[in-house]
């Protein structure tokens, strides 16, 4: 259980890690995206015979979750990496910051930034809505942001595991193929059940409960058409996100613990 | 003081990663289990963007959506067959009422004129759920790909299942104009004027599209419609051997094997009828005919039989 120094220090790193991002220009895509919504919004009543709002909400949410993605899988990855790259970490390990602490705030960090980037790109998508008198479709909007967010989270956690033992490139693209695995290994599941192969069946199952399956996150059709998840839902997907994280942070910390940075 | 070492930076970690796991596994059934359904209606909606209002805003990329629209017009007739838990053939899915699979073909084809694939696939489904979509698609398939006489074999095809005789003709001739057009086509544009309706012709489709598809659902339709084409030939032939006997005897046969010997001289235009290892007569899926003694007449066992139940 980590006492009242160590949470000050994961403050302190915590801190640290998110204006760094903010000094990186992570926040830029922001503006990308704000562009791409508003004409979006401002065109597609062209192209899509009165179904503006539904089409706003797709893209605008599918916008948050791949530009959240990307900023999670490529950031994600550097956070251990530069300070290891830079040397910086030698001087921070070398006052009463543990590995574990150092590893809990650069992630809570970066989460932190990921946050304020998935709030403000909801908002986004929220006055879009309103432009486009899409205002009964906002209240399944919300839920979908968040769940995105809580998507992201495992996704930084799983780029900073793998950036503990392996360089950025590898690191980001076995980061990708867990986020694609992650959102086929339930149609991969049905897939070997329908094929009848038990090999197949039990391959695709361990790959189920062990890859993150992030098709619990994905209720952007639902909030396409105005439907909001219960509250239970969102309460699960919570705590499967919350124990998804502990597991890679606890890996994390356990390969961090043992590197070698001579 | 190493063993406490040993079990904070070890043992309680993997500790932490088997809980975290056991309990993964409930907490996604959970979630599954709590996430809201799609309705029934959300996968039948009306397309939003249509290929041709994308056309010029896809930045170069119009064969990708294209090939986007045409798996997702696959997927869509995939869903469906596998929802429906009914025994379906592809040229007859009228019960799954897929009424955007043209509007799906369409876009795909509009964005490239070129894709052949869609072309196809919608002359063998289309046909069955609507008739002047079918041949819309036919006939824009031929506007852009003069030359490409599988085109004109599609819509000829089109219009034999339409019971037009004479419009599946000028078809079948027209693309047998075509350079390097096969010899089948000049052999249908003539049978289809003065024998459209017969099952030679039927025969003569279904083979050649055996022979031809490279598309596995294709094939398994057409082998399919080759056993029933079997199956009417076998019957009329059976039939005329009970009514003999009948004739003969003064009353139907006990069993269908009284009549086999006589039946084995009976020489039928694909392949002769044929009996399993019992000596029972069997139809084109290997399943046992049944004897109707009532009407003295062959039947299709129902239970056993692979064969389409509606056959005339």
């Amino acid at each position: 259980m980590p006492n009242q120094n160590s949470f000050s220090t994961i403050y302190a790193v915590a801190r640290n890690a998110f204006r760094e991002a903010v000094r990186d220009r992570v926040l830029y895509n922001l503006i990308v995206f704000v562009l791409l919504l508003t004409a979006a919004a401002i065109f597609l009543g062209e192209l899509t015979a009165g179904q503006e709002a539904r089409v706003v909400t797709d893209l605008g949410l599918s916008a948050t979750l791949i530009f959240g993605v990307f900023i999670a899988i490529f950031v994600g990855v550097s956070l251990v990496w530069k300070e290891i790259e830079k040397r910086t970490v030698y001087s921070l390990l070398s006052k009463p910051v543990s590995r574990t602490n150092f590893i809990l705030g650069k992630y809570l960090g970066f989460c932190v930034t990921l946050l304020f980037n998935t709030l403000v790109m909801g908002l986004g998508v929220t006055l879009a809505l309103v432009y486009v008198g899409g205002g009964k479709f906002i209240a399944g909007v919300w839920p979908a942001v968040y769940l995105i967010f809580l998507e992201m989270t495992i996704i930084t956690g799983v780029a900073i595991m793998f950036s503990s033992f392996s360089t950025p490139a590898l690191s980001a693209l076995l980061t990708f193929f867990v986020f694609v695995i992650g959102h086929f290994s339930s149609s991969l599941r049905d897939l070997a059940q329908s094929m009848g192969s038990d090999a197949a069946l039990v391959f695709f199952n361990i790959i189920y409960y062990l890859l993150p399956n992030f098709s619990h996150f994905s209720v952007i059709p639902n909030a396409a058409i105005g439907q909001t998840p219960p509250a239970s839902m969102i309460a699960y997907a919570t705590a499967y996100a919350a124990v998804y994280d502990i597991i890679l942070l606890t890996i994390t910390t356990i390969i961090f613990k043992r590197r070698n940075f001579k | 003081m190493k063993h406490r070492s040993l079990i904070r930076d070890l043992v309680l970690p993997v500790a932490v990663i088997i809980a975290g796991f056991a309990a993964l596994s409930p907490l996604s059934d959970l979630v599954a289990s709590r996430k809201p359904q799609l309705p029934e209606s959300y996968k039948d909606a009306d397309l939003f963007v249509k290929g041709r209002e994308l056309k010029g805003f896809v930045l170069g990329t119009d064969s990708l959506v294209a090939d986007w629209y045409w798996m997702r017009a696959l997927q869509y007739i995939g869903d469906k067959v596998v929802n429906s838990n009914e025994d379906l053939r592809l040229d007859d899915l009228r019960n799954l009422d897929p009424r955007l699979l043209y509007p799906m073909l369409d876009s795909a084809t509009d964005l490239d004129p070129h894709f052949i694939a869609p072309y196809t696939y919608g002359a063998m489904v289309l046909p069955a759920i609507d008739g002047n979509q079918a041949i819309a698609i036919a006939k824009k398939g031929i506007a852009n790909n003069p030359n490409e006489w599988r085109l004109y074999q599609h819509l000829g095809y089109i219009y034999w299942r339409a019971k037009q005789y004479e419009n599946a003709a000028a078809a079948y001739e027209q693309g047998s104009k075509v350079e390097g057009s096969a010899q089948f086509m000049r052999l249908m544009a003539a049978s289809m004027k003065s024998e459209g309706g017969s099952r030679s012709t039927a025969r003569a489709i279904y083979q050649e599209m055996y022979a031809n598809t490279t598309d596995d659902a294709i094939k398994k339709t057409a082998e399919s419609r080759l056993q029933e084409l079997q199956w009417l030939d076998e019957r009329d032939a059976i039939d005329e051997k009970l009514a003999e006997a009948r004739t003969r005897t003064g009353e139907c046969p006990q069993r269908l094997n009284d009549i086999v010997p006589s039946l084995l001289t009976v020489r039928l235009p694909a392949s002769d009828l044929a009996v399993d290892a019992r000596g029972n007569l069997v139809d084109p899926t290997g399943a046992p005919y049944v004897l109707d003694r009532g009407e003295c007449r062959v039947e299709i066992d129902r239970k056993t039989s692979k064969l389409p139940l509606e056959t005339n």
